[in-house]
This record gives structure tokens, C-alpha cells and sequence, in this order.
């Protein structure tokens, strides 16, 4: 075909924006440059044909009929299975390590040893052997011999804090008393807010406190290393971070990046926990390396509690002030993140989405030997929220004001405003007790409330690529990831609405390093940044065909060719989608987009309202119906959206309600890491949810929700025990034994 | 009565390498039947019926697996699940391992029309049984009636679960065609979910039975 001259674009003007970037889940903000040019928008938000909409998920048939081949279905010729030996005590050092007999037994492969050989945590990886088939590996992993040299350890904060405590990790720069202490943050002026609660008609000077949570990825942690010596690998990867494995993995390999292909078609949950190949990653590539052939390792249930990472719990001393007409003057907080030998996340007091007048707070990360908090679901958010939340009910009612009130008089941003109302009204606020626990008979109802906040937004790093072909098809590619958000069913609708076809109609491609690049599932980031690239390239591909189609259309002007119902029709001239494809060169069209900053946006609000009944006799507590209100900008998909709504609920529920993990101070092991002895969530145990999108927010732009709805129903459902029951419980979760405990204490002080 | 469990021979063992055998040699019992179990002479550690030798040997087994005859070589130990997932070619891994100790349900599979956790049989006890996973309920073209509705109430968000689901309910209407949402609950009560689908799964399994059951 002869080369046409292109005429030469005018390079468009650049500006420099500041968007969030997700580091190992935790999300930072960097500066960027991008193009400054403004395309055509989304338009409103109530005029869409496919968005907006409920779009039942174009992988739902695949993961309803087992179809979906996920990482830990990956099976390989001559591959074989890891299993990983841990450490069984809380601190220790290796003594000797003999792993000749394991060697020896049959099916074994290859056996590894961690490069660590002192160990500061229960559960930290020691070694890990190859074999045959999964039983095989097991036996071997525990026919190694290991003796160990057992160190003092301290698991329990309380005990951490203490000036005699063991110290969890060596350090020469702390003060004697201050040995597991790590300052974080200071901020504010302690003095101003003490002459502030001096001039407070009410104060609540409390501790409050939440324990570390498991992700409990219902897919373990792990991978298939495909390389079998040579010069090129595949890793099949459980991630929420395609692009986070080839060079990790390279690493460890010794081979570049480029050689290094990672695929993840699907993925069974992650939550924060799953960026980059992580320890059982880099031993998955050592056995593979040491036995010249493709391993699959998959953390074990048990291992996954004992090493794949947590949320960070909290320890909150926080002391606040109102005055009588409900404006919030003072809070101080002392604020401690508990992230094992890790650094631990926690939102500051106040929680953004109140003022408080003056504000003081230290945040400091409390050290003890447990594996490593890492990223979970708004990382710090829940734990900030549900002290403040209970902290503002605790005012709210010492100072007789209603919740909801207390709450619109202390919020930064009125868009909470309409949605307390949304909410009050569809739980029916104004049943609710006026006085706490004044419920007649042994089961008591109650509710409460909570609002949170999220930033997402997005950034430039997807890059999307449309292709149209000559028979009609269209296939949409990009590198990016669906963590079971819906991410492969908006990229397809996108493409299908820009070009006036059925969800049908497109194709895409996902979850490969050699597709175009995208960035990590973290910090609510990925419609934000994906749909944009996504809509950029449809958009340029509508105006390719149009430029193409022009003289089949009258020569019509691109811009004037409609796209709609299967048809490309201008001046009263139609083709149908197949005819117009059909005058395409041989190799179709390609289009490629790039993000676009007018087309997502970032802030997002939601509030929660529970309503809960309390057994008072036996301090069971039931949820009843759960309702939260949640804007987002535009809502790509009401169907995906509504089910990630419920999902924060449910999340926050187990947290409130019954997860938490548990350790033996003495012994330094975790005493729950099974799904038999750890309380997830069940089907026995769900109340009516509501999830309700916030239509009121015309922000014609994507913003994430994924982390924004877990914040609010912790606060919302403590508040609901204690107006249900009187009890106002601080440690999470709220078990029976606290309800009763709390019973006793009340009637023993009336 | 005595209370202590009657003996079946006078040189009962209560030894767990003697259990495994005894377990072994059970499922094989109800196999030779059907001619579907033989000794792996080919194996080395195929020396099972050596007195005192461990039972670390494999036989060949053929399961019926969603109407098809499938050959397997396991280990007496080797459950159902992983016999299904990784001893079978091509392996069937709709049942997914999640916990394999019977506490998630994501590994289940109908044995002889009920549900039952396949990490908790097995392989060699699974031989001579009817065993139906979510593969042969529906393939992505042709689902059944519980696969349906789950794709349409959204039931569905990481997925790991959802074979779990899928099968226990599409059971369970088998056995009760019209439930109430109490005893959707009921039946789902061995099942875990992580990403929050249970509302949406309740509301899948009623409309299927509306519909017309699985």
C-alpha cells in the first residue's frame, strides 16, 4: 500500500497535575505531565446507553460455570508443587538446618532455605521444597530439621509499650523507654487544645481499639513460575498488580524484565494484599530455578494467616471536647498503628470528614513479633473512622443531641447532609431509641450511623489500544487486572457505547505485562485511571472510521457521522457495522489511548446507618438491616457498583462484629489462623442490605468507590449496639462477653 | 452394652497408618466391584498390602466424573479435590481449594446427587459414586437455571467462590424447589464468601427456583 504523508500534529500543550500513585497498596501522590487538551466528555450522567446502567459482568458466565481459570488452576507439564516450612516461634535464630533426609524422599525436586536466618515472627518462611504432588511436598517440608535458638518476643501491644519489653526489632536510635515506639506523625498545638477542652461544656476521654484483620483472600497468596532454565519465564500471578511481577520476578530469576511475562486472568481477591510477588513469589522462583522446571506455589490456608500480611489494628486514646450547642472544640489523640514488625497505617485524628476546632495528635507505629501489616482496603481508614465515629456518638448523647444533627453541625462538606437525610430516611431514623437501651423485653434493637471519605482519582499509567477489523470485530486491549471489581465489563461497554454497538459486539483482553501498560488495583485508582485511557481510545477509533467512512457517507465531516444502533449513517446515508467495516484496509484500524484528566475526578462521600438487636441475656448481637449512601461520580456500571457497596458492608461488618486475629501472649503464636476458628462473615448472619449510589452527585467524572464504602458501618454499628443496648463497647470486635461485661458494669453503678 | 468400640479383628491397630490403609482398602473393596480400581504394579511404592509397610504407595482409581469415566493414580491420602484438580488430565478445577478442611465449601461437588466438600473425601472413596461439579451443571453457553440467575443478580464479584455456591444451591433445589429466603440461608450456611456476595447470592437462588429450580 503506498505511504500516505501525514501532516504533522501540533505537539499539544503539557500541564503538570498531581494524581495518586499506589506503592505496594499504600497510595502517595506524584506529580505528572500531561496533555492539556480537553476531548469530548462523558456527557451527563443520566443520558448514557450502556454506562450508568446495569450491566450484568461479561465474565459471569465463565466464574458461575467454573470456566474461569484462575492462578491456582494453573497445571503445566512437569510442573511441580512448593510448599513452604515456617518458623513455629515468635522470635528465633537458626541453629542448624538439615535438610538431607527431606532430600532423599521421593518426588523431591528442590529444596531451598530462606535467605533470613533469624525469624521475628511465628509463621515466618524458614525453607521450601518442590516435589511432585502437593502431599509429597508437604511430607518433605516436614521432614526437614531444624533447631532453633529461642528469642524473647512480645506480641501483645500493651506489653510492647512497656520500657521492659523485648525489643521487636534492633534499633539504636530510641530511647530506652520508647523501644518498639516509631514516631510517625505530630501535629497540631497540644497547649492550644488543652485552653480549648477547658472552655468545653461536654468531654468523652476515651480509648478505643481495633485488632488486626485478616484479608482472607478466599484464593491463597502465590504463583506459577513457568522457566525452565533459559532465556525467557511466565508467571501466572493472583495479583492485583500485573505490571508489580516481571521485575520482581526477573530479579530473582536472573533474567530482564522484558523476558518476563506475567498473566492473571483472574484473580480470587486480594483487598490490598497483593502487590508485587511477595516472599512465597521469590521462593516460587528459587525452586523453579534450582529444579529447571515450572512450580506452583500456593500458600496454604495456614500459612496464608501466618504470612500473607494484615490490616494493622489500632489503639486510640483520644480525649474531645463540645460546647453545649453541639460544635466540636478540641480533640486530642494518641494514636497507635499496630503492624506487627511492620510500620502499620492509620488514618489522623479527627477523621477528615469532620472539623474540630483545635486538633492535637501524636500517631505513633507500636512494634511486636507478628508478620507485617500490609495494605487492606482504605488502609487506616475503618480504624480512624470507628473511633471517631464512636466518639461523636459518645458526645452526641452526653450533650443530648441527635446523632444525625451532632454530625451536619461538625462535617467539612455538606454533600453529607443529603446523604444522612437518604439514609435517616430509609432506615427509618426516627424509630430509633431516644434513650439508649430503652428497648423493651431481652432483645433489644437500636441504631447508628457513620460517614467516610476516600481521594482516589486515577493516573496516566493505562495504555489502551481499540482495533477494529475488517469483519466487524472489536477488540479492546490493555495489561490492567479485574480483581472481581467488573473492570473487564466497563472497559467493553466504554468502547461499545462510544461506537454505537452491543456489549456483544466487543472483545477485550486483559491481565497480561505484554499488553499495554496500566497501573496496580489499589487505593480505588483503577477506574479512575483505566476508563479514561479507555474512553480516549474509543473515541479516537470513532474518529478514524469516521475519517475512513467519510466518502462511502456523502463526505460527510467525521464529526457529523453518527454512531448508533449498529450503524455508521451520516446526510441521510447509513451503513450497517459490517458494511462500514468492511471498506477498512486488511489489517483493520488501531487506536490507542492515553489518559485523560477531565475524565476522572477524585473525592469521594458516603455515610452508613445500621440497625442492630441485642440479646441482652446472652450478648448476641444481630444485624438487621444495613444502608449506605455512596457517590462516585459517574457510575460506570449500577449492577458492579451496588455489589461493591455490599461488599464494603459486609467487610466492615465481619470487623465490627467478629474478626479479629488472636495470640497466645506466652507462646507468640497466632491461636485462630483457620477459617474454623477465624469468624468470616456468613450466610446465617446477613441483614437486609441496602446500597444506595448517590444520583444527587453529577460529577461527570470516574472516581473509585472500593474503599470509600468500608469506612462508615464500622462507627455506624457500634453506635447501633450501644443505642439498641446501652453498652458502649471500644474494643473490636463487639463479642458477647464485652456486651455483658458492659451490662454488669451498668448495673452495678446503678 | 460396653462402651468401648467393638474390635473387627483381634489385631486391631488404631495406629493412623493403619487407618489410612484400612480406608484404602475400604474404598477399594467397593471399586473392585465395578472393576474400576487396580493396583499400580508400575508404581514403586505400590507395596500397599505389605503388613506393617506405610501406605505411601498409589493405585490407579476411574471416578465418574459429570457422566465421563476418568482415570486417575493417587495415593490412598490424596483427597477427592486434589484428585480432581491435579491427578486427573485435564484436571477439573471448578471445585477450588481454599481452606482444604472442610470450614469455606468452595471445593463442593455433588456426590451421588449430594453436596459434599471434596476436601473432606477421599479419592479412593469417590470411586463407584455419581459425582456432578459445577463444570457438569452448565458450561458458559448453556447454564443452568442457578448459573443463570447468579450472572444476572450479579451473584458473582472474585468468583472463587462461586462454584461453591452454585453447586450446594443448585442442589439444594433439587431437593426443595420452592424455598423461603430462611432456608436459602440454611443451605448456604457451609459456604464463605470474601468479597460480599451473600445478598445477591440469596436473591439468585430464589429467582432460579422461581424459574423453575436448576
Amino acid at each position: 500500500m503506498p505511504q500516505q504523508a501525514q501532516p504533522t500534529p501540533t505537539p499539544p500543550k503539557k500541564k503538570k497535575v498531581r494524581v495518586p500513585r499506589v506503592v505496594n497498596g499504600v497510595e502517595t501522590t506524584v506529580e505528572i505531565e500531561v496533555d492539556d487538551i480537553a476531548g469530548p466528555g462523558w456527557g451527563p450522567n443520566d443520558k448514557h446507553r450502556l454506562l450508568t446502567h446495569r450491566l450484568t459482568r461479561v465474565d459471569g458466565p465463565l466464574k458461575a460455570t467454573g470456566s474461569a481459570h484462575y492462578t491456582y488452576d494453573v497445571r503445566l507439564p512437569g510442573m511441580l508443587y512448593g510448599r513452604i516450612l515456617r518458623c513455629p516461634h515468635a522470635h528465633a535464630r537458626i541453629k542448624t538446618f538439615d535438610s538431607t533426609k527431606a532430600a532423599t524422599m521421593p518426588g523431591v525436586k528442590a529444596i531451598i532455605q530462606a535467605r533470613l536466618t533469624e525469624f521475628r515472627f511465628a509463621g515466618s518462611p524458614v525453607a521450601a521444597v518442590a516435589a511432585t504432588t502437593p502431599e509429597l511436598a508437604q511430607d518433605a517440608a516436614r521432614a526437614i530439621l531444624v533447631e532453633y535458638e529461642v528469642l524473647p518476643h512480645v506480641v501483645r501491644a500493651q506489653d510492647a509499650i512497656k520500657p521492659e519489653s523485648p525489643e521487636v526489632l534492633p534499633r539504636n536510635d530510641a530511647k530506652p523507654n520508647e523501644r518498639n515506639l516509631r514516631l510517625a506523625q505530630k501535629n497540631g498545638d497540644a497547649q492550644k487544645v488543652e485552653a480549648a477542652l477547658a472552655g468545653c461544656d461536654a468531654i468523652v476521654d476515651a480509648e478505643y481499639y481495633t485488632p488486626r484483620i485478616h484479608h482472607a483472600c478466599l484464593e491463597t497468596h502465590g504463583m506459577v513460575v513457568d522457566y525452565s532454565g533459559g532465556k525467557s519465564a511466565t508467571i501466572y500471578a493472583t495479583t492485583q498488580g500485573t505490571f508489580t511481577i516481571p521485575d520482581d520476578a526477573a530479579k530473582e530469576l536472573g533474567l530482564s524484565t522484558s523476558d518476563v511475562t506475567a498473566t492473571v486472568q483472574h484473580m480470587g481477591g486480594g483487598f490490598g494484599s497483593k502487590f508485587g510477588i511477595g516472599i512465597e513469589g521469590m521462593l516460587a522462583c528459587r525452586l523453579s530455578k534450582e529444579a529447571r522446571a515450572p512450580v506452583k506455589l500456593m500458600l496454604t490456608r495456614s500459612d496464608e494467616f501466618l504470612m500473607a500480611g494484615n490490616r494493622s489494628g489500632s489503639w486510640q486514646k483520644i480525649k474531645a471536647g463540645v460546647k453545649s450547642d453541639g460544635t466540636l472544640a478540641a480533640l486530642q489523640a494518641m494514636q497507635y498503628r499496630l503492624g506487627g514488625v511492620g510500620q502499620g497505617s492509620q488514618a489522623g485524628q479527627p477523621y477528615a470528614v469532620y472539623r474540630a476546632g483545635e486538633s492535637y495528635r501524636e500517631v505513633y507505629a507500636l512494634q511486636t513479633n507478628e508478620d507485617s501489616s500490609v495494605a487492606m482496603r482504605a488502609p487506616g481508614h475503618p480504624q480512624a473512622s470507628f473511633a471517631m465515629e464512636s466518639l461523636l456518638d459518645e458526645l452526641a448523647y452526653k450533650i443530648g443531641m441527635d446523632p444525625v444533627l451532632f454530625r451536619k453541625k461538625n462535617m467539612r462538606d455538606e454533600v453529607y447532609h443529603r446523604q444522612l437525610d437518604r439514609g435517616a430516611r430509609e432506615i427509618n431514623w426516627a424509630r430509633r431509641n431516644l434513650k439508649a437501651g430503652a428497648g423493651a423485653g431481652p432483645r433489644k434493637r437500636g441504631m447508628g450511623c457513620g460517614a467516610g471519605t476516600w481521594g482516589g482519582g486515577g493516573n496516566n499509567q493505562c495504555k489502551v489500544d481499540v482495533t477494529v477489523g475488517r469483519d466487524g470485530s472489536v477488540l479492546v486491549a490493555v495489561g490492567t487486572q479485574d480483581l472481581g471489581t467488573g473492570t473487564r465489563t466497563f472497559t467493553r461497554a466504554i468502547v461499545a457505547e462510544e461506537l454505537g454497538l452491543q456489549m456483544n459486539d466487543v472483545v477485550e483482553k486483559i491481565g497480561s505485562s505484554k499488553l499495554g501498560g496500566a497501573n496496580s488495583s489499589g487505593g480505588s485508582t483503577t477506574a479512575a485511571s483505566l476508563s479514561p485511557s479507555v474512553k480516549d481510545a474509543a473515541i479516537k477509533t470513532r474518529f478514524a472510521l469516521a475519517e475512513k467512512l467519510a466518502p462511502l457517507l456523502g463526505n460527510a465531516k467525521p464529526e457529523e457521522i453518527a454512531f448508533a444502533a449498529g450503524n455508521v449513517s451520516a446526510g441521510g446515508k447509513s451503513l450497517s457495522w459490517k458494511q462500514a467495516c468492511a471498506s477498512l484496509p486488511s489489517a483493520g484500524i488501531t487506536a490507542h489511548g492515553e489518559w485523560r484528566q477531565d475524565l476522572q475526578g477524585r473525592g469521594v462521600h458516603g455515610v452508613c446507618f445500621a440497625e442492630v438487636e441485642v440479646d441482652v441475656e446472652t450478648g448476641q448481637v444481630r444485624p438487621i438491616k444495613m444502608v449506605q449512601v455512596q457517590d462516585g461520580g459517574l457510575p460506570l456500571n449500577r449492577l458492579t457498583m451496588e455489589s461493591q457497596l455490599n461488599g464494603g458492608m459486609i467487610q466492615s461488618l465481619g470487623m465490627a462484629l467478629w474478626e479479629g486475629r488472636v495470640m497466645d501472649r506466652d507462646l507468640g503464636v497466632q491461636l485462630n489462623p483457620g477459617f474454623g476458628d477465624y469468624k468470616l462473615p456468613g450466610a446465617l448472619e446477613m441483614p437486609e442490605f441496602v446500597p444506595i449510589i448517590d444520583d444527587d452527585d453529577k460529577r461527570e467524572v470516574v472516581i473509585g468507590i472500593a474503599e470509600a464504602c468500608i469506612i462508615p458501618s464500622l462507627g455506624a454499628l457500634a453506635n447501633a449496639v450501644f443505642n439498641a443496648c446501652g453498652v458502649r463497647v471500644r474494643e473490636l470486635p463487639i463479642t458477647p462477653d464485652k456486651i455483658l461485661m458492659g451490662l454488669m458494669k451498668e448495673r452495678r453503678t446503678a | 452394652m460396653s462402651d468401648e468400640p467393638k474390635k473387627k479383628s483381634s489385631n486391631y491397630d488404631p495406629s493412623r497408618r493403619k487407618f489410612l490403609k484400612g480406608v484404602g482398602v475400604a474404598g477399594a473393596g467397593a471399586a473392585l466391584a465395578d472393576s474400576l480400581l487396580t493396583h499400580d504394579t508400575s508404581a514403586a511404592n505400590s507395596d500397599i498390602d505389605a503388613a506393617g509397610a506405610p501406605v505411601s504407595g498409589s493405585v490407579n482409581i476411574a471416578l465418574n466424573v459429570n457422566g465421563q469415566r476418568r482415570n486417575a493414580t493417587v495415593e490412598p491420602r490424596t483427597t477427592l479435590l486434589n484428585t480432581l484438580r491435579n491427578h486427573l488430565e485435564p484436571g477439573v478445577t471448578g471445585p477450588k481449594l481454599v481452606c482444604d478442611m472442610g470450614t469455606c465449601g468452595a471445593c463442593t461437588v455433588m456426590m451421588d446427587g449430594k453436596p459434599v466438600y471434596s476436601c473432606l473425601v477421599l479419592a479412593v472413596d469417590a470411586v463407584g459414586k455419581k459425582l456432578t461439579t459445577v463444570e457438569g451443571l452448565g458450561t458458559p453457553e448453556n447454564m443452568n437455571g442457578v448459573q443463570k440467575a447468579f450472572v444476572e443478580y450479579d451473584a458473582l464479584m472474585c468468583g472463587f467462590c462461586t462454584p461453591g455456591f452454585v453447586t450446594t444451591i443448585s442442589a439444594y433445589l433439587k431437593k426443595n424447589a420452592n424455598p423461603t429466603l430462611a432456608e436459602v440461608r440454611e443451605a448456604c450456611r457451609g459456604n464463605f464468601c470474601r468479597c460480599g456476595t451473600y445478598p445477591r447470592v440469596f436473591e439468585a437462588a430464589l429467582a432460579a427456583a422461581k424459574a423453575g429450580g436448576s
